[in-house]
């Protein structure tokens, strides 16, 4: 990264190399569509590059890594909330057909559930799961406390338990 | 993440789903087209400071400039003010240059370690101001409370606004994302920083004038900041 900072070319491929799988993963898992989440992951190389200078040495990347990537994230988010609102449907669209999940093990299933939470939970448990970061990064990250953290985790978790265990009772 | 024993099963599932999710893999294409639009604007960049020098920054121009404006103000109401009325409000009115330039040093940087939630501290620093003046000054008005008071409410504006400026032209030097707590903390250090020379020269040291026109105008520039950072979150207008 101190490198990329100064402008090393083959720093700045390896840093993409590195870290855009994990950032592809971290878009690609927090309910957007994959065309989508390339295009989260370009526009937040662009704003990775274009705040570079904040970046100091002495502090670990991956948090500063992901803030970065979770405004992209949530900027996009908003600007489809708004485009969306001022969308007119001009007929009436036929019913999705919905695809019960078989059983609550399976990950699909748990997927489903974990895009029913509420944004900052799913949020955590995305970093937490799929980014593999600690408490410590998932607060930095979020510029948040470790307590926060912990907190919507643990609710993330009831609110999952809740589902799982009603998911099992429908099953038997 | 430690798990009791009872989300162990729920654990499990989600180290299924987490690894369920490295089977995506970015298309060499895409990588290549990072690459060259990155590769075509790079150049050498000068690290911004640490957190620690970036809040010290903030809190010297805090100081310098309210140091300076209280250098040039008529001081009557410094002469008014018992000493331990004016220890406590310098007191109160550091605290919040020291608070806001913490929080704004925060948001400079993104990830930065946050050792405290912004709203219990920004309300923290509320009830200095307010439980002060309320404790400290006496509880009388003279007749004319608005005609004596907007001229108040009207210079801490005036002192407020270029200072809320000038600390955003600071700021944006960082890699900002427009919040209402970024709106808030530029707006509340210009608020604190305007308190300091209002309160030397104010001839009305009476708690109702100083929680009303002092105090309160503080609160709604900082509600406005907060609104502004909202605002600009909202809809998607960067604060650089």
């Amino acid at each position: 990264m101190t490198q990329y900072q100064g402008a090393d070319p083959s720093a700045l491929d390896e840093l993409v190399r590195r870290i855009s799988p994990p950032l592809l993963r971290y878009f690609g898992a927090s309910r957007v569509v994959w065309n989508d989440a390339e295009d989260l992951l370009q526009d937040c190389w662009i704003r990775i590059h274009r705040s570079r200078h904040t970046y100091r040495s002495s502090e670990p990347v991956m948090p500063w890594i992901y803030a970065i990537a979770r405004h992209t994230r949530l900027d996009a988010y908003r600007k489809r909330r708004r485009l969306e609102s001022r969308e007119v449907l001009v007929a009436k669209l036929p019913e999705p057909h919905q695809t019960v999940p078989q059983s609550a093990a399976e990950p699909a299933a748990l997927e489903h559930l974990i895009a029913s939470l509420p944004e900052s939970q799913r949020e955590v448990i995305v970093m937490l799961k799929v980014a593999g970061m600690s408490l410590e990064e998932v607060a930095k990250a979020t510029s948040s406390t470790v307590g926060a953290v912990k907190q919507k985790a643990h609710r993330a978790y009831a609110t999952l338990r809740r589902a799982l265990g009603k998911d099992k009772e429908n099953a038997s | 993440m430690q798990a009791s024993p009872r989300d162990a099963e729920l654990e499990r599932q989600l180290e299924t789903w987490g690894a369920s999710q490295s089977d995506r893999e970015l298309s060499p294409e895409i990588r290549r087209k990072v690459q060259g639009i990155l590769t075509s604007s790079l150049t050498p960049v000068k690290p911004l400071p640490s957190q620690r020098t970036l809040f010290f920054e903030f809190l010297a121009v805090f100081t310098a400039c309210a140091a300076g404006l209280i250098a040039i103000v008529d001081k009557t109401g410094f002469h008014l003010m018992t000493t331990a009325q004016l220890a406590s409000m310098a007191a109160i009115l550091a605290g919040g240059g020291i608070l806001f330039s913490l929080i704004i040093a925060w948001q400079m940087v993104p990830g930065s370690r946050r050792r405290f939630p912004l709203s219990p501290a920004l309300a923290l620093s509320g009830f200095g101001v307010f439980g002060g003046i309320m404790l400290l000054f006496p509880w009388r008005t003279s007749g004319a409370f608005v005609p004596e008071g907007w001229p108040c409410a009207a210079m801490e504006l005036m002192i407020a606004v270029p200072a809320a400026v000038v600390f955003w032209l600071l700021a944006r030097r960082g890699a900002l994302f427009a919040s209402a707590g970024l709106g808030a903390a530029l707006t509340g250090s210009a608020a604190f920083l305007a308190l300091a020379p209002l309160q030397t020269q104010c001839m009305f040291q009476q708690a109702p004038h100083l929680l009303v026109w002092h105090a309160g105008t503080a609160v709604i520039l900082i509600g406005v900041g907060a609104l502004a950072g909202d605002c600009s979150r909202r809809f998607g207008r960067p604060f650089r």
